[in-house]
């Protein structure tokens, strides 16, 4: 089982352990933390360095993000470094596939959009096999989704550590698939609640507004008595902690997991 | 610019048609889908109001459309769905072609391969759940025949206007009136209609809830610190149980702006809701686009005229959390 390390910032390289064979790093859920072309090489190289794979993460993106993307590709491109980049946008994916065919797709956990909300397990014993199995499956149990993707050059998924377990047995075994822990990808926003959350002045406000990276400052917990765990919301994204390994791990359907040591924003 | 108008009966056509609407999108769910899937949407919608529950009936409301001109589109836009609901989609997908219907709406990239594996010759349109916020995302849509598109709620105007500007091919939808959703609709994993009948309806979902929230900073401190429940920050976060109650929120001062990007439709949100108000809402945005269209060079002038008519239609003040396009304010 391939072992990767997920960080969002350069300060969190000293989580490396010589356990980890691959290294993600980049912005998943916002444009703006797209990291600038130097902070990208930086992270190759320390990569190169340690003998580990690279995969770049890349967030939804608006004309504005694409155009800050770009110049990231091309400078890991000019490295002539093999280089997966995971996508959570069917634009990125597109951009990939006409102008930089030689990086590897992988397809982000944004697009595998099996349902995640907590709530579910307050109903997941009483409800008949038909549902249950929906809530434990994904699209890649219809053939003809592995298709598309497999026409597209993408042969990985990655999904998140679901409440409800996972069931993989009748996907298409010619796609990989990678695991993510602890923290389990909710709900994402472009509203940002802690953009500009330092200002009295702004506190009704609710829109795509500046930010000064408030993100990197402020965590969140909220908690309902509905909720079976606490949310996290970190910037633009909504998680929960999800320490238990699914029972599928036992099998083969995954065949690496991808550490996050601190909630990936 | 078209009013995209949600519709639940054939009773409704002809009243929404006179109010404005030149487009339906509506849904279809009987037995048949409810005995599997009895908690579970195959469009969005919750078990109950909000659905065809025959296809005699969708033939009807079809019917009716087209002699006054307007189109049907077929509300297929759940996220995703698994090969065991195949069978039962099928069964959904030919009968509202039987029904004469003139678009599906859809969101997962599995149902649009499994259509072309069909070779189903039906024009396809793209929901919000396909999260096409750039040009790239509507090339690549594009190509698999989608000739419609509804962009996601959090695109500012600044966003539309560039998107649009490199958009060819592709008709564009946006949302225009009700259902402000806080989080990105494509994006978000929480799963509605699970909540116990002790849960106030406005507490149904999982994003209005009324969350204990405790904030921390982390920059700089070796063990996150509490900030105090009158903290900015914190307060800030109790936002959104404000936002998702449906309690009228509204885009119509951007339909100006709207209409010269060359927006194909704006989207009313509410299968479901009662006719009067379906009737109320589509008056009110065909008019604003009627204005839109005349008040060429007055851009001022139809903003406070935008915002008199919502004041007089819906008897509510405009409100900054309440706005589809704030930054218009």
């Amino acid at each position: 089982m391939e072992q990767a390390l997920y960080i969002s910032r350069l300060q969190q390289l000293d989580y490396i352990r010589d356990d980890f064979t691959r290294l993600y790093f980049g912005a998943e859920f916002c444009e703006r933390l797209i990291p600038d072309p130097a902070e990208a090489l930086r992270v190759a190289e320390f990569a190169h360095g340690r003998g580990l794979a690279l995969t770049l993460m890349t967030p939804y993106v608006t004309d504005s993000g694409l155009d800050r993307l770009s110049p990231v590709l091309d400078a890991l491109r000019d490295e002539q470094m093999p280089v997966e980049v995971v996508f959570n946008d069917w634009g990125v994916l597109d951009l990939l596939r006409h102008d930089y065919p030689e990086f590897v797709p992988v397809m982000g956990r944004l697009l595998n959009k099996t349902k995640r909300g907590p709530r579910i397990m307050n109903i997941i014993d009483k409800l008949p096999g038909s549902c249950r199995n929906y809530f434990e499956s994904c699209v890649l149990s219809v053939g003809e989704a592995c298709d598309f993707l497999k026409k597209r050059a993408v042969y990985r998924v990655e999904f998140d550590n679901q409440l409800q377990g996972i069931r993989l047995e009748n996907t298409d075994p010619g796609i990989a698939k990678s695991l993510y822990v602890p923290y389990v990808f909710v709900s994402t926003t472009r509203y940002c609640l802690s953009a500009g959350c330092d200002d009295y002045g702004r506190m009704d406000f609710v829109g795509v507004q500046p930010c000064s990276r408030e993100c990197r400052d402020y965590v969140f917990q909220l908690d309902n008595p509905v909720m079976r765990v606490p949310l996290l919301r970190r910037g633009n994204a909504v998680f929960y902690v999800n320490d238990r390994m699914p029972d599928c791990l036992a099998g083969s359907n995954f065949d690496r997991i991808v550490v996050q040591p601190e909630m990936p924003v | 610019m078209k009013v995209l108008s949600p519709l639940d009966s054939a009773a409704e056509v002809d009243l929404l048609v006179d109010a404005g609407a030149a487009e339906f999108y509506c849904g279809l769910l009987d037995e048949r889908w409810h005995e599997r899937y009895p908690v579970m949407s195959m469009n969005r919608r919750p078990a109950g109001k909000g659905h065809f529950r025959t296809f005699s009936s969708l033939r009807e409301a079809v019917m009716r459309a087209h002699d006054r001109g307007a189109q049907v589109y077929f509300t297929l836009n759940e996220h995703y769905y698994t090969a065991e609901q195949y069978e039962i989609l099928w069964y959904y997908i030919d009968g509202a072609l039987e029904a004469g219907i003139d678009a599906f709406i859809v969101t997962d990239f599995g149902l649009i391969a499994s259509l072309h594996a069909r070779q189903y010759r039906v024009a396809l349109h793209c929901s919000t759940g396909a999260t096409v916020f750039n040009r790239r995302s509507v090339d690549f849509f594009k190509e698999l025949g989608v000739v419609n598109i509804t962009l996601p709620r959090h695109l500012s105007v600044p966003e539309l206007r560039s998107l649009s500007a490199h958009v060819s091919g592709v008709d564009l939808t946006v949302f225009i009136l009700n259902s402000r959703c806080v989080n990105v609709d494509g994006f978000c994993t929480f799963q509605h209609g699970l909540a116990g009948r002790e849960i106030p309806p406005m507490y149904r979902n999982a994003c209005m809830l009324p969350f204990q929230v405790s904030g921390f900073r982390m920059q700089d401190c070796a063990q996150p610190q509490a900030l105090p429940q009158e903290a900015c920050q914190v307060r800030r976060q109790k936002l959104w149980e404000r936002v998702h109650v449906d309690d009228h929120p509204c885009g119509a001062c951007a339909l100006y702006d709207l209409y010269r990007m060359g927006i194909g439709s704006v989207k009313i949100v509410g299968r479901g809701n009662p006719l009067e108000r379906k009737q109320k809402d589509v008056a009110f945005i065909s008019t604003l686009i009627e204005r839109a269209r005349c008040d060429d060079g007055d851009r001022a002038g139809f903003l406070l005229h935008a915002r008199d008519l919502y004041i007089q239609t819906y008897e509510r003040n405009c409100r900054a959390f309440m706005c589809y396009y704030p930054e218009l304010l």
